[in-house]
């Protein structure tokens, strides 16, 4: 009989108390997977939502940078606005490479109410683009197509009545091309609210970014409508060069204005990381805390095992069983509580994923949309290798105490 | 090794990000604080998902659906997949009510038209609005025009279609002696719609619920108002 098969019996042999504490080891393994996963699915979407941003930086009206951040990537609705003039200064920089101006605002929209006595509202996120610049700076826009969707198109620039809805926008409304869109706007100084009829000339594809709840229609009508009519809200840039220097000598020759902020990217990236850092670091302290717990039950389990078993290791040594024997066999069945738990931890963090990011979502609000776990195989193949280095360093005290037992000693303890 | 080869590309499945989409249903927003507004007496209720692509004859009821509202389905909102919600309301142990809502697309987005339903007769309990965005909504929402539909059965509907043809005066015709809300010319396609709604939910729930016991009125309404057209 092997060793691999007499570790695996005597495992067997208590099948309670291997199968907790191989549960045990997945839960740990099951957490820091899930946490690593969170940590690089995080990331990805904050860089993947950014880089769907189309610019580089946005010049918009002085604030706090937290709102600026979350307005940049979830098209907040603690507006502030701009003079438009601003745009048409900025846009003479050399170092452009192209500007779009945008204005936000939010509309108001029935909710859903089955009550007499409430009107629930809900709103509309509503985007004032110039067309051309903002295509430019986003060309992987397309519109949808199919049954209801064929024939999408963007609406001429000085249209009133045409509009173009986001992805989830369409979803949300059950709208398709051709359909009426209704959006109640109180304007900028007025108290009564007034409600618009639209057009829908195209609605755009899924593009995972805020882009996808937004109803997009001309700056100079958005502005109208809002009864802003010389306000901006962003204006996104993309520079010819870009980094760190020509981002500073941009600022220098910007923030001169003193209305505005000049934000970047990387410091939207820096300033949402930064947010989540903490709330990540101590996950992963518990995490951690998890896997040293897991590890000393490992420890404690095969520890018992081997003082229950001392009379019959007693008597394999004394029928010729070599120390080598004895501590390969202690540490194979270490080896195989780690490494069964790190596999089954692995499956629990893949098929949990989904429960994990909904629950992560559920707490906190991360500002970026698609998914915010990614659980890659390098991440099941480094945590499998921890899974069998913990089991090797675990397996190294029990299977030295029980390959160091005398046999006569070990026979007459075990009577 | 056999089962882990097979589990493999599985659990890679489900890695994938989740890019299929479901056709939309209508829901109650709150059901448990709803259906205790609709039915103060409630004390538990149970909600059942129906699907036409689900039943055995789901395609033959897709038909007839069609045919019995007289008009198209909407090729993406009022697809073959779209899920329908049944809610049974109880109190202890007695089935005192039954609500059921459907999307219609209306003019200014869709419209989800709900009833709750008796149990037994599948008479209009109350007919409401749960997301109407119309030029028309603050009529169509009121009191006065919604209590109309109070009593009125599916076979009031199908005794509508031949009345309105052979008899439009006759005071059998409890659809046709509904007052139509002022909506104005705006507001005309949303009360349309609404109306269609209504119907469809009927429709609809003598399918899921009470075994197409309407079935009857319609093709005898088909049947005279062939004859009548004969004449």
């Amino acid at each position: 009989m092997n060793h691999i098969t007499l570790a695996s019996k005597n495992l067997l042999r208590r099948p309670v108390r291997s199968f907790l504490t191989v549960a045990g080891v997945s839960l740990a393994v099951a957490v820091a997977v899930s946490l690593g996963g969170f940590n690089l699915g995080y990331r990805q979407a904050l860089d993947h939502s950014i880089e769907r941003l189309g610019f580089q930086m946005m010049i918009m009206a002085k604030g706090c940078p937290y709102e600026a951040a979350t307005m940049m990537l979830k098209g907040g609705t603690g507006l502030l606005y701009l003079p438009a003039e601003i745009y048409g200064t900025v846009k003479s920089d050399e170092s452009i490479l192209s500007i779009t101006p945008i204005f936000v605002g939010v509309a108001a929209k029935e909710g859903s109410s089955i009550r007499d006595d409430e009107g629930t509202k809900s709103f509309s996120i509503i985007s004032g683009i110039d067309t051309a610049s903002f295509v430019t700076m986003k060309p992987w826009l397309q519109f949808k197509t199919g049954t209801g969707y064929d024939g999408g198109r963007w609406f001429s620039q000085d249209s009133t009545t045409e509009i173009v809805l986001g992805f989830e926008a369409a979803q949300y409304e059950q709208r398709k091309v051709g359909d009426t869109f209704y959006a109640t706007v109180t304007p900028n100084g007025q108290t009564e609210a007034k409600t618009h009829e639209f057009k829908i000339t195209g609605i755009l594809d899924r593009t995972g970014t805020q882009d996808d709840g937004t109803v997009f229609m001309p700056l100079k009508n958005a502005q109208t409508i809002f009864g802003r009519p010389t306000d901006l809200t962003i204006i996104g840039i993309k520079l010819k060069k870009f980094g760190a220097v020509e981002l500073r000598e941009f600022e220098g020759r910007w923030l001169k204005i003193p209305e505005v902020q000049v934000v970047s990217l990387e410091q939207v990236k820096g300033t949402l990381v930064s947010l989540v850092g903490t709330a990540q670091v101590m996950i992963a302290a518990v995490a951690i805390i998890a896997v040293i717990v897991a590890v000393i039950g490992v420890v404690n389990t095969i520890l018992m095992s081997v003082y229950e078993r001392t009379g019959e290791i007693g008597v394999m040594k004394a029928i010729g069983a070599y120390r080598s024997d004895i501590f390969k066999l202690i540490w194979l069945e270490t080896l195989a509580v780690c490494v069964t738990g790190g596999v089954l931890g692995c499956l629990m963090a893949i098929v949990g994923a989904s429960l994990v990011e909904a629950a992560i979502r559920a707490l906190i609000n991360l500002g970026v949309q698609g998914s915010i776990v990614s659980i890659t195989p390098g991440l099941v193949g480094g945590a499998l290798i921890v899974s069998i280095l913990l089991g090797f360093f675990a397996g190294l005290y029990p299977a030295w105490r029980a390959a160091s037992m005398r046999p006569i000693e070990a026979i007459r303890e075990g009577e | 090794m056999k089962h882990i080869a097979l589990l493999l590309p599985m659990l890679l499945l489900l890695l994938l990000p989740a890019r299929t989409f479901a056709a939309i249903g209508c829901t109650l927003s709150n059901p448990a604080q709803d259906l205790k507004y609709l039915y103060p007496e409630m004390t538990t209720y149970k909600e059942e998902l129906r699907q036409l692509d689900q039943m055995k004859n789901g395609a033959d009821l897709f038909k007839k659906l069609r045919a019995r509202l007289g008009s198209d389905l909407d090729p993406v909102y009022e697809s073959y997949e779209t899920p329908y919600t049944v809610y049974s309301i109880f109190k202890g142990g007695d089935l005192i009510g039954i609500v059921h809502g459907v999307n219609v697309p209306g003019k200014g987005g869709v419209i989800q038209v709900f009833i709750s339903a008796e149990p037994g007769s599948g008479e209009i309990k109350s007919f409401f609005f749960q997301r109407i965005e119309s030029p028309a909504a603050k009529a169509l929402k009121k009191k006065e025009f919604r209590e109309q539909f109070n009593g009125l059965t599916l076979a009031d509907f199908y005794k509508h279609d031949y009345f309105a043809v052979a008899e439009p005066t006759s005071d059998k015709d409890k659809v046709g002696r509904i007052a139509a809300p002022d909506v104005g010319e705006a507001g005309k396609q949303d009360y349309q719609a609404s109306l269609r709604g209504l119907r469809k939910n009927l429709v609809l729930l003598d399918m899921f619920v009470y075994g197409l016991k309407y079935e009857a009125y319609y093709q005898r309404s088909q049947e005279s108002l062939a004859k009548s057209k004969a004449k």
